[in-house]
């Protein structure tokens, strides 16, 4: 069974038709890498995945489950939106990093308030700190960072900050990790140790979609490209056929393109 | 010699009287920093919350308020919320005792300081990036979750020099309230002008606005010193 699918979604803004149509699916372990040039939908369609914006039309259906299906008008109360939320992760470009926790506590805030509910925290608060502590340290250890959990975000390099939001988004579990252009404002010789990180969670098998410019990133590490263009999928494949026998002309002149910078 | 003389040609017994008088004054005006800060910092809250909401009466009444309340002088503030009931609707709600002078000049300052902050909180509240907020919610935080344990500090700590500018111009305002006859400290030392015809009470109380406003002056570099160790 599909981890992911996403059925029909579309988006507008007023008049402006964002997503017009998109379908995909995943499937436990793809790392699907989400290529086109600006203005394409590539980040509405991470933010409708994620809740931040309420698609128009289609569905998401996660591990069978329909999570948003615009044609069931239902108003979600918002635990339940919550709730549904943490399938997913995003990273974002900037890293929204909250700067008045340190690094750990950045990893820890979220799964610390979300365990605030359990009915046997009051009883267990010792024990489920240190378990949350204990996860976020070793998920620090992971995007190396070890040595810097006391560290405020303002201390840090725009790479290290984002391994930080990556550890971030892993502390709650999600099943599917999306990042967009988690490098774009990092300086070229720092967007390395940032890749390299995703790299190791694609090889642990997570499941994740990463918007992203750099190519030779998505030939390497994802297994699924889709190429969007006007709101739609224009080209979808693995990295062979995409970036070897791409079917459009658009898809070459893109890889071309970006290849030649 | 002369530094000899100088001090023999003090009175004493009239400083030490001036001072006890001054003091009297200074106490007053202490209380009206003080109540007013209590009344004026939450109610601050309430105003910039009104000129945020989604509700176009609610939003544009308190534009509306804040505009006419900036606009005017708090001098004139106080005569019309003092003067106004008793001219306008010829019932003086206020009394004639000093107890209803002082409430009157109580809800002028609340009311003019309460707008000031409610500018400032709303620029402080909607100058936290987005992205701030969506980070919180796609880690799954309920919407008082982000304010409380995301937004509220970072709020807390662009606001803290506009505040204090605002809380060191309050001391050196609660000099106004005599216009409707609440007797402060430089009404004491004006006083003496009158009553002994000797100006320097007067002048002396500019030390009590100092020192005062220079203890307040440490008090913020403090505070924001100790929000120091993050950036926004
Ligand atoms: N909240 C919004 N309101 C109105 N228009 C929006 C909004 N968000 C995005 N758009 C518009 O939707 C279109 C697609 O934007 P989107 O950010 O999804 O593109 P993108 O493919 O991520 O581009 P880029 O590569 O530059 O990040 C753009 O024309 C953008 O101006
Ligand atoms: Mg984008």
């Amino acid at each position: 069974m599909a981890i992911l699918e996403v059925k029909n979604l579309k988006k507008s803004f007023g008049e402006l038709e964002v997503l017009k149509g998109i379908d995909f699916s995943l499937e436990k372990g793809d790392v699907m890498a989400v290529i086109g040039s600006s203005g394409n939908g590539k980040t509405t369609l991470l933010r409708c995945i994620n809740f931040l914006e309420t698609p128009n039309e289609g569905e998401i259906i996660v591990n069978g489950e329909t999570l948003f299906d615009a044609s069931q008008k239902e108003n979600a109360s918002e635990s339940d939106i919550r709730k549904k939320r943490l399938h997913f992760g995003l990273v974002f470009q900037n890293f929204n990093l909250f700067p008045q926790y340190t690094v750990l506590g950045n990893v820890m805030l979220a799964k610390e308030l979300l365990e605030k509910e359990r009915p046997d925290y009051k009883q267990n608060k010792k024990q489920i700190k240190a378990e949350i502590e204990a996860e976020a340290r070793m998920l620090l250890d992971e995007v190396g960072l070890s040595d810097k959990l006391d560290f405020y975000p303002h201390q840090l390099s725009g790479g290290q900050q984002q391994r930080v939001a990556i550890a971030r988004a892993l502390a709650l579990k999600p099943d599917i990790l999306c990042f967009d252009e988690p490098t774009s404002a990092l300086d070229p010789e720092l967007t390395g140790e940032v890749l390299k990180v995703i790299k190791s969670l694609a090889d642990s098998n997570m499941t994740m979609i990463v918007v992203t410019h750099e190519m030779s990133f998505a030939r390497d590490v994802a297994n699924k490209i889709i190429f969007m263009d006007e709101g739609k999928i224009l080209e979808e494949g693995s990295p062979e056929d995409i970036f070897e026998n791409p079917k459009h002309e658009r898809v070459r002149e893109f890889i071309g393109g970006i290849g030649a910078i | 010699m002369f530094e000899f003389s100088f001090f023999a040609q003090l009175d004493w017994e009239q400083i030490r009287e001036v001072l006890t008088s001054l003091n009297i004054g200074f106490v007053k005006s202490l209380e009206i920093f003080f109540l007013t800060l209590l009344g004026s910092l939450p109610l601050g809250l309430v105003i910039a919350f009104g000129s945020m909401s989604n509700i176009g009466i609610i939003r544009w009444f308190n534009k509306l308020l804040v505009w006419v309340i900036r606009g005017t002088p708090l001098m004139l503030q106080l005569i019309i919320i003092y003067y106004g009931p008793g001219i306008i609707l010829g019932n003086n709600w206020w009394g004639s005792g000093a107890t209803g002078r002082f409430i009157a000049a109580m809800i002028a300052f609340i009311l003019n300081y309460a707008c000031y902050f409610s500018e400032i909180y709303r620029g402080g509240i909607e100058g936290i990036p987005k992205g701030q907020y969506e980070a919180g919610e796609v880690l799954g935080m309920t919407k008082s979750q982000i304010f409380f344990k995301v937004v509220l500090l970072q709020v807390i700590k662009r606001i803290i020099p506009p505040i204090g500018n605002e809380v060191i111009t309050l001391v050196k305002d609660t000099s106004l309230v005599r216009v409707i006859a609440v007797y402060e400290l430089m009404w004491d030392g004006q006083n003496y002008i009158k009553s002994e015809g000797i100006i320097w009470p007067m002048l002396f109380t500019g030390v009590y606005y100092l020192l005062f406003s220079g203890l307040l002056t440490i008090f913020l570099g403090w505070l924001e010193k100790k929000m120091d160790y993050f950036k926004v």
